[in-house]
């Protein structure tokens, strides 16, 4: 089997977004946009980026059996939405988080999720978690 | 001009409940396929990059990020357990790559996301920075 090489080493940030720009003045909202700006140059030059997109507003929620229910979102479910992500070539949760407390906006209420990349997919984590148990009690 | 004309989306695999219910012969079954699937994508030049996440992590907020939680990672319906970045040609096809994600049958959802090339707020360009993905 050919083995595909994911990017299993770093960090993922996941950057939510509550929209509270939404009604500032142009002037505000050019300052913050700059401010953004800035901070994502800073980033990138630092050498701690390994990618990082903004996401568009729209979107949809794909589930239930073969996709079937295909759901605008995700603002139609929640307020708060993944605006863009970052993967950080850092090499300590401590040294992600603080990268991700310097994210501009933190101070109106948005929040960054900081999520080590795995090379363990959860439900092999979680089978190896259940042979684990299989043999405890059995022993 | 379009904002939205990059050939880019952001699969964001929601949901960690849905695989505690299953048994181990399941468990694997669902793994080979998930692994079996991102690797035909690849083999079709749709992978960008694409990543399970542990379940570890945290989440940062309030001014200068002073607020440091656990996430509700472990058990939630809403968790992201991974990633996918996919090039396609359309919203519509990134759909129909996602029906396929072999966990929707047992509860898991997929959330996909367009990826722009230009700041919502400013329509300004953003950067876009792309990883190095080294396909074996």
């Amino acid at each position: 089997m050919n083995a595909i090489e994911m990017s299993n080493d770093g960090y993922l940030l996941l950057l939510h977004s509550n929209e509270w720009w939404k009604d500032l003045e142009r002037q505000e909202l050019e300052k913050y946009v700059a401010q953004s700006s800035a901070w994502l140059e800073q980033l990138m030059a630092s050498g701690k980026v390994k990618g990082g997109q903004a996401l568009a507003r729209s979107g949809v929620i794909v589930s239930g059996k073969s996709g079937r229910n295909v759901t605008d979102g995700p603002f139609a479910e929640s307020k708060e939405v993944v605006g863009g992500y970052l993967l950080l070539n850092v090499e300590t949760l401590d040294e992600a988080i603080a990268i991700a407390k310097t994210t501009p906006g933190l101070e109106h209420g948005r929040s960054i999720e900081v999520r080590p990349l795995t090379n363990v997919c959860p439900s092999e984590a979680r089978l190896e978690e259940l042979k684990r148990e299989e043999q405890l009690a059995t022993a | 001009m379009n904002a939205q004309n990059k050939n880019e989306y952001l699969f964001l695999f929601r949901g960690n409940e849905w695989s505690k219910h299953l048994s181990p012969e399941e468990m694997q079954k669902v793994a080979s396929q998930w692994m079996a699937w991102f690797e035909r994508l690849s083999e079709e030049g749709k992978v960008i990059g694409g990543s399970p996440l542990d379940g570890e992590g945290k989440v940062v907020s309030g001014k200068n990020g002073r607020t440091i939680s656990d996430g509700p990672f472990a058990e939630s319906k809403e968790a992201v357990g991974g990633y996918f970045l996919l090039r396609v040609n359309s919203m519509d096809e990134a759909v129909a790559i996602a029906r396929q994600c072999p966990g929707l049958p047992y509860g898991a959802k997929v959330e996909v996301r367009h990826i722009v090339d230009q700041c919502p707020l400013s329509g300004e360009p953003v950067p876009n920075i792309h990883i190095e993905t080294a396909l074996a």
